[in-house]
C-alpha cells in the first residue's frame, strides 16, 4: 500500500468513529429547547425511525411543525421539532397518523389515550415571573390549556399549578403574556 | 419483408417516452402543488379569510378554485393526498420509498411492518419492471433530464462539457456504506443524499416554510456534477437509491431488447441512453430503467418490449447495417 493511501484510509477510519459521536453533539446542548411531536418516540429511537419525509409538517393545521437543519447535530437534519414559544402543538394527533415510519406513533384523539401515549415534556411555572403570583389575577395559561383541571389546576389569584398528567403541548407557553414567558415546557427526550 | 416486421410492433411502445414525460411533469407539478394546498388548508382551518393579507388572499381564492369540485370540507377531504415521493399518502394507503425501508432498518436495527408492507408495491413494480422509478416518477429525473438538455444546448454554442466515465458500480459501494453508517450513527442519512427525497422535501420547505434548506444547495451541486464532470452523472455513479433500484430489478421481467433483425447499426439509442449503456450490443443489463427513449429513437423499430428474465447475449451487427451485408457478402462468396 502507498503511503498516500494509507495515510487516506486512516482519515476515512478517524472520521468514521468520530461519527457517531459528532452526529449527536446536540444532546450536550442545552439551550436548544425543542419537543418532538406528540407520541414521538424517545430521542434516539426517533432519530433511528424517522425517514425525514416531511409529511407531519404537511398535516399539521396548526403549521407548528418544522424540520432542522444542521443546528441539532448531524443526525436530526430534516427531523420535525416545535418551538412552544412559537406555536404550540393543539394535540389534533393528524401526525401520528400520517407518519409512515412509526416515528410518531398514531395515537387516537381521545382523552385516555393522549394522556397515556403523549409525553412531549411538561411545564413549570416560574413563580418569580408568574403576574398570578405578584398578585396579579391572569389565568392565561389554565385557558389556553387543552387539558384544564387535568394537566393545569388555579388556585387563589389563578395562581397555576402543572399536575403531572401535562402532556407538554406548549400551548400555555404559547399564550404566557409575560416576556419572558413564566410558563416553559421542559422537553421530555427520553 | 421488413416492413412486415415493423408492423408487428405495438405502436404504442414509440410513444410511450412521451408518455413519461407526462408522468414527470405530472408528479413535479403536484410536489409543487400539495404544499399550497397545505398552506391553503391551514388558512381554512383559521377561518380567517379577513386577516390574511392580499397576496395570501390571492392563493388562497387560487386554491379554492381549483380544489373546490374535489371537496365539500377543504380542511379535512385535501389530507387525501399528502406527503412527497420518498413517502406519501393516497387515500390512507401509505407508499413508501424502498430506500427509506432499508435506511430505518439499518438504522434502528429492527424492523417496523407498516413501513415495510408500504414499500412492498414498488418493490413488487420493480421486480416486474426494472429500475423503472428512475426514468418514470423520480422528480429529480426531470430536472436531470432537461439539464442533459441544457449540456447540449452548451455543446452546440460552443461550450464542450466535460463527459467522463467512472465505474457503475460506485454507487453500490455508495449505498452500502450508507447502510453501514445508517446503522453506526442511528440516523437514516442517505434521505439526505437521494434526490428524490432532496426535492419533494426542499419544494415544500421553500413554499410552506419560508426558505430552501442545506439540502439544496446539495442537489445544485449535483446538477453542476452533471453538467461538468459527467452526463447523467449522479444516477448512474452515486444515487444509492438507484442502486437499490437496480438491485431488485436485475431479474425484471419486462425489459428492452434488440430485434437484430431490424437494427441497422445507427447507434442512435446508445447516443440517447441517458444512463449510458449499450442497447446497440444489447448490453442493457440492470441499470437499464425502461425509460423507452432509445425506442423512440429508433428510425427501424429495432427495439421493443419483452417479457424475459434474461437479456439476450451480443446478437452481433444488425441485419440492415452495412456490416453485415458485408460480411454476408463475403460467407455467400465462401
Amino acid at each position: 500500500m502507498k503511503r498516500r493511501n494509507f495515510l487516506l484510509a486512516l482519515q476515512a477510519g478517524a472520521v468514521a468513529l468520530a461519527l457517531p459521536k459528532f452526529a449527536h453533539a446536540a444532546r450536550r446542548r442545552f439551550s436548544l429547547r425543542y419537543l418532538r411531536p406528540p407520541g414521538s418516540l424517545p430521542e434516539d429511537e426517533f432519530l433511528s425511525a424517522c425517514i425525514r419525509c416531511g409529511q407531519c409538517s404537511e398535516v399539521c393545521p396548526n403549521r407548528c411543525i418544522e424540520y432542522f437543519g444542521f443546528e441539532n447535530g448531524l443526525a436530526s437534519v430534516d427531523t420535525p421539532y416545535i418551538i412552544p414559544r412559537e406555536k404550540g402543538c393543539i394535540l389534533c394527533m393528524k401526525c401520528g397518523d400520517v407518519c409512515p415510519s412509526g416515528a410518531i406513533r398514531p395515537i387516537e384523539r381521545e382523552l385516555e389515550p393522549i394522556l397515556e401515549g403523549v409525553k412531549m415534556g411538561r411545564a413549570v411555572v416560574d413563580e418569580t415571573l408568574c403576574l398570578s403570583f405578584q398578585g396579579k389575577s391572569c389565568g392565561v395559561c389554565y385557558r389556553a390549556c387543552p387539558l384544564p383541571d387535568i394537566a393545569i389546576t388555579v388556585g387563589m389569584m389563578e395562581q397555576p399549578h402543572v399536575t403531572d398528567q401535562c402532556v407538554g403541548c406548549g400551548l400555555c407557553e404559547r399564550s404566557c403574556i409575560q416576556m419572558p414567558q413564566a410558563i416553559r415546557v421542559i422537553p421530555n427526550h427520553d | 419483408m421488413t416492413e412486415a416486421v415493423a408492423k408487428r410492433r405495438f405502436f404504442l411502445w414509440r410513444h410511450l417516452n412521451k408518455l413519461r414525460w407526462v408522468s414527470l411533469t405530472t408528479i413535479f407539478v403536484m410536489l409543487i402543488a400539495l404544499p399550497y394546498i397545505h398552506v391553503y388548508q391551514t388558512f381554512v382551518a383559521a377561518h380567517a379569510y379577513d386577516f390574511l393579507a392580499p397576496s395570501e388572499k390571492q392563493l388562497y381564492d387560487v386554491v379554492e378554485f381549483f380544489t373546490a369540485p374535489l371537496s365539500n370540507d377543504p380542511a379535512e377531504d385535501l389530507d387525501a393526498i399528502k406527503g412527497t415521493i420518498w413517502a406519501g399518502t393516497f387515500f390512507g394507503f401509505k407508499l413508501s420509498d424502498p430506500l427509506a425501508a432499508l435506511g430505518q432498518i439499518s438504522a434502528s436495527k429492527g424492523v417496523y411492518l407498516p413501513l415495510l408492507i408500504s414499500a412492498l408495491v414498488p418493490i413488487g413494480l420493480t421486480l416486474v419492471f426494472g429500475r423503472f422509478f428512475c426514468g418514470w416518477i423520480c422528480p429529480a429525473t426531470l430536472l436531470y433530464e432537461l439539464n442533459t438538455n441544457f449540456a447540449a444546448i452548451l455543446n452546440r454554442l460552443g461550450f464542450p462539457m466535460r463527459r467522463r466515465h467512472f465505474d457503475r458500480r460506485l454507487k453500490y459501494l455508495v449505498l452500502a456504506i450508507g447502510v453501514v453508517l445508517a446503522a453506526m450513527t442511528g440516523s437514516a442519512l442517505m434521505a439526505a443524499v437521494y434526490p428524490p427525497a432532496i426535492i419533494g422535501r426542499e419544494i415544500y420547505y421553500a413554499i410552506a416554510l419560508g426558505g430552501f434548506g442545506a439540502g439544496a444547495v446539495f442537489f445544485v451541486f449535483t446538477l453542476l456534477f452533471d453538467l461538468l464532470v459527467a452526463r447523467r452523472g449522479f444516477c448512474r455513479y452515486i444515487c444509492p437509491g438507484g442502486a437499490l433500484y437496480s438491485l431488485l430489478g436485475r431479474y425484471r421481467l419486462v425489459r428492452i431488447q434488440r430485434v437484430v433483425e431490424d437494427c441497422n447499426d445507427c447507434a442512435k439509442c446508445n447516443a440517447v441512453c441517458e444512463f449510458g449503456l449499450d442497447p446497440l450490443r444489447d448490453g442493457f443489463g440492470q441499470e437499464c430503467n425502461n425509460c423507452t427513449a432509445c425506442i423512440a429513437v429508433c428510425p427501424t423499430d429495432a427495439l421493443t418490449f419483452r417479457m424475459r428474465l434474461q437479456d439476450q447475449p451480443d446478437q452481433g451487427p444488425g441485419h440492415l447495417g452495412r456490416h453485415y451485408r458485408k460480411c454476408s457478402a463475403t460467407r455467400e462468396a465462401a
